[in-house]
């Protein structure tokens, strides 16, 4: 089984960094190359294992059996793999490959780097065990190693005050946020007396009482104190700005949705989802998602830094995956709610890479010029075409034009929020409306008359295109077959994702 | 009726909060985060502990297995209270090496200094 060589290699490759790094500042690069490489290979691996036979994947840490022995319930740390966990997972390694490929010249002037590329490396462990596991307390330690690892890569430019300050505001915020997770988890454990999620879901159904609803409450609000939420999103627009732009593309592309919306959808759906009322959770979600949708694409349009415009869309963005799993809850087992979830898991997947490939433009752009500011950058199209064109795409992905991969997710969240609540989609729209108004200006100042500051630019060099080329391609392959996709990958996603009973069944047998 | 100690603990859990939104120098700031923390540790340590009718209560930490097999307490909070502290220490550790560099950038440890980010 290639479960668990999902964590080891990058463990592995993490702390054998700064020992690679002995060898001359040329051996690390390509050794972080090579882990990602590897890491992605093992969830590709993973993933067309899941997918092809349907099944949820299950590893039992340290034992053969999750059950303990002479007793009827699970005692053990599992990993349980379903549809969902590995597509993320694939998600994950995918753009990982792409950031440290891009930090390979990115990074090239700064110092420090074997730690850069430990905890790059770190960042992503943590990520794909959140993405894999089954207990909620190793969820717990797996959160942490993600956002410690990403509170240090914030500030990883010690040297400047914008990485310090941007890093102690999304330090406070993430660990008040850690701990709400923590009382939740603690409040459960004091209740049912169990971490297995799936034994625990079972427990719930069969008696949901106040605590396990005042425990769903502190996981859910921190959960979205994560993902940004309005109105929690503020240190989310200092904070992905202030990082590398590399490290900008993970965080935006994936940390905010793997430790906060996937995170949510999987305790909303598998652990809670048989024992509180789902409407009334799916609702309290969307109004969340509406308010995050208007705020964060509005806030877009009025930036003059790149960076943080990207930022604000990415909580825009945000609003849809929650609007998606908001009506997916609400609407638990019909076929809107199917639709809606599945337009959510499609969307996350897009999104992460629209946005990883909007942060490394915006990384390219810093690279060549030194700045951010968009009144300096006008007409940057005609020194630096190829990045422009990336760029190029990647927008008009995230507004969602047909051709693209944006399209396909974005229709089915109207399609599905149409038919649950017209009202909801009208918001949807208005939303778009906005992020589109924020990308045409951008759009402008590219294509519009060079200014004096863009003449001397060039294009940067092989190590950051490819990885945008990459991306490109990605978003041009995913939306030549957007319908075969979303039916192939993406609605039984969704279903093994409402289907909560064969979750529980899965790791306890029979039943 | 409520245990003592879980009154305890949502007492210092809420004092965390408070200093987290009303003090101002940074490292009170990081002195709440950890007594938050340590509220939510004590409550996980005393749900160890059962007190059963016609024992001594004893701290849940001690086992007393010698004498009373019954009385022993459930090993798995302190196993995960354990590692719990060593992920508050890392951030902890982490907090403190940012507020000396925000120190050295801003030349105040007052975090409403740190207002340059806008936008």
């Amino acid at each position: 089984m290639m479960l668990p060589y999902l964590i080891i290699i990058p463990l592995f490759g993490a702390f054998a960094t700064p020992i690679v790094g002995l060898a001359g500042r040329k051996a690390r690069e390509p050794w972080a190359i090579f882990i990602t490489a590897l890491t992605l290979g093992v969830a590709a691996e993973l993933f067309y294992t899941v997918w092809k036979s349907g099944e949820i994947l299950v590893y039992t840490l340290g034992a053969k059996s999750p059950l303990g022995q002479g007793v009827g319930f699970p005692i053990r740390i599992v990993w349980e793999v379903d549809l969902l966990g590995a597509l993320f997972a694939l998600m994950v390694t995918f753009i990982a490959f792409v950031a440290v490929l891009y930090s390979s010249e990115y990074m090239k002037h700064d110092t420090g780097l074997e730690k850069y590329y430990t905890l790059v490396l770190v960042l992503e462990v943590g990520m794909l065990g959140i993405a894999i596991t089954g207990d909620l307390f190793n969820f717990y330690v797996f959160l942490e190693i993600m956002s410690i690892a990403s509170y240090a890569l914030v500030a990883f430019r010690n040297d400047t005050w914008e990485g310090i300050e941007a890093g102690i505001k999304y330090m406070f915020t993430g660990s008040l946020a850690s701990s709400f997770i923590l009382l939740g988890i603690v409040l459960l454990y004091g209740q049912y007396g169990t971490l297995t999620m799936a034994y625990l879901a079972k427990m719930i159904a069969e008696n949901p009482t106040f605590t396990a609803k005042v425990a769903l409450g502190l996981l859910a609000g921190g959960l979205l104190f994560k993902s940004g939420a309005v109105p929690v999103h503020m240190w989310l627009a200092d904070a992905h700005p202030a990082a590398p732009s590399s490290i900008s593309a993970m965080l935006s592309g994936l940390v905010i949705k793997i430790g906060g919306t996937y995170a949510l959808a999987r305790l909303a759906f598998s652990v809670f989802g048989m024992g509180v009322s789902t409407k009334t959770v799916g609702w309290i979600i969307i109004l969340f998602a509406c308010a995050t949708l208007i705020v964060g694409n509005a806030m877009a349009i009025i930036q003059t830094d790149m960076k943080r415009l990207f930022a604000f869309s990415s909580v825009g963005q945000i609003g849809y995956i929650l609007l998606g799993i908001g009506i997916g809850l609400a609407a638990y087992g019909s076929d809107v709610g199917n639709v809606a979830l599945a337009g959510a898991i499609y969307h996350t997947v897009n999104h992460a890479i629209m946005k990883a490939l909007l942060f490394l433009v915006a990384g390219a752009v810093i690279h060549q010029l030194g700045t951010k500011n968009l009144n300096e950058l006008s007409g940057i199209a005609r020194k630096m075409p190829v990045t422009s064109f990336a760029f190029l795409v990647g927008a008009a992905a995230i507004i969602g034009l047909p051709p693209l991969n944006g399209f396909a997710s974005k229709w089915l969240i109207y399609e599905s929020s149409a038919l649950f609540n017209p009202f909801l989609a009208a918001i949807a729209i208005i939303g778009t409306a906005f992020c589109t108004a924020a990308y045409i200006r951008v759009l402008f100042t590219f294509f519009g008359r060079p200014s004096e500051r863009v003449m001397n630019a060039t294009e940067p060099g092989k190590a950051m295109l490819v990885p945008m080329l990459i991306l490109v391609l990605a978003i041009i392959v995913m939306g030549l077959f957007p319908w075969v996709i979303s039916e192939k990958v993406m609605i039984p996603a969704a279903k093994t994702l409402e289907n909560a009973g064969a979750y529980v069944t899965a790791l306890l047998g029979g039943a | 009726m409520i245990p003592f100690q879980f009154i305890t603990a949502f007492l210092l859990m809420t004092m965390g909060i408070y200093a987290l939104l009303y003090k101002r120098n940074l490292i009170k700031l990081v002195l709440a985060l950890d007594i938050i923390d340590s509220g939510i540790h004590l409550l996980l340590i005393s749900f160890g502990y059962r007190i059963e009718a016609g024992q001594i209560p004893t701290a849940p930490i001690y086992t007393g297995y010698e004498t009373v097999k019954s009385a022993m307490v459930a090993p798995l909070p302190q196993a995960l209270t354990l590692t719990s502290i060593v992920i508050g220490v890392c951030v902890l550790s982490l907090a403190m090496a940012l507020t000396i560099n925000a120190y050295r950038h801003y030349g105040s440890l007052d975090v409403n200094k740190l207002r340059r980010l806008r936008g």
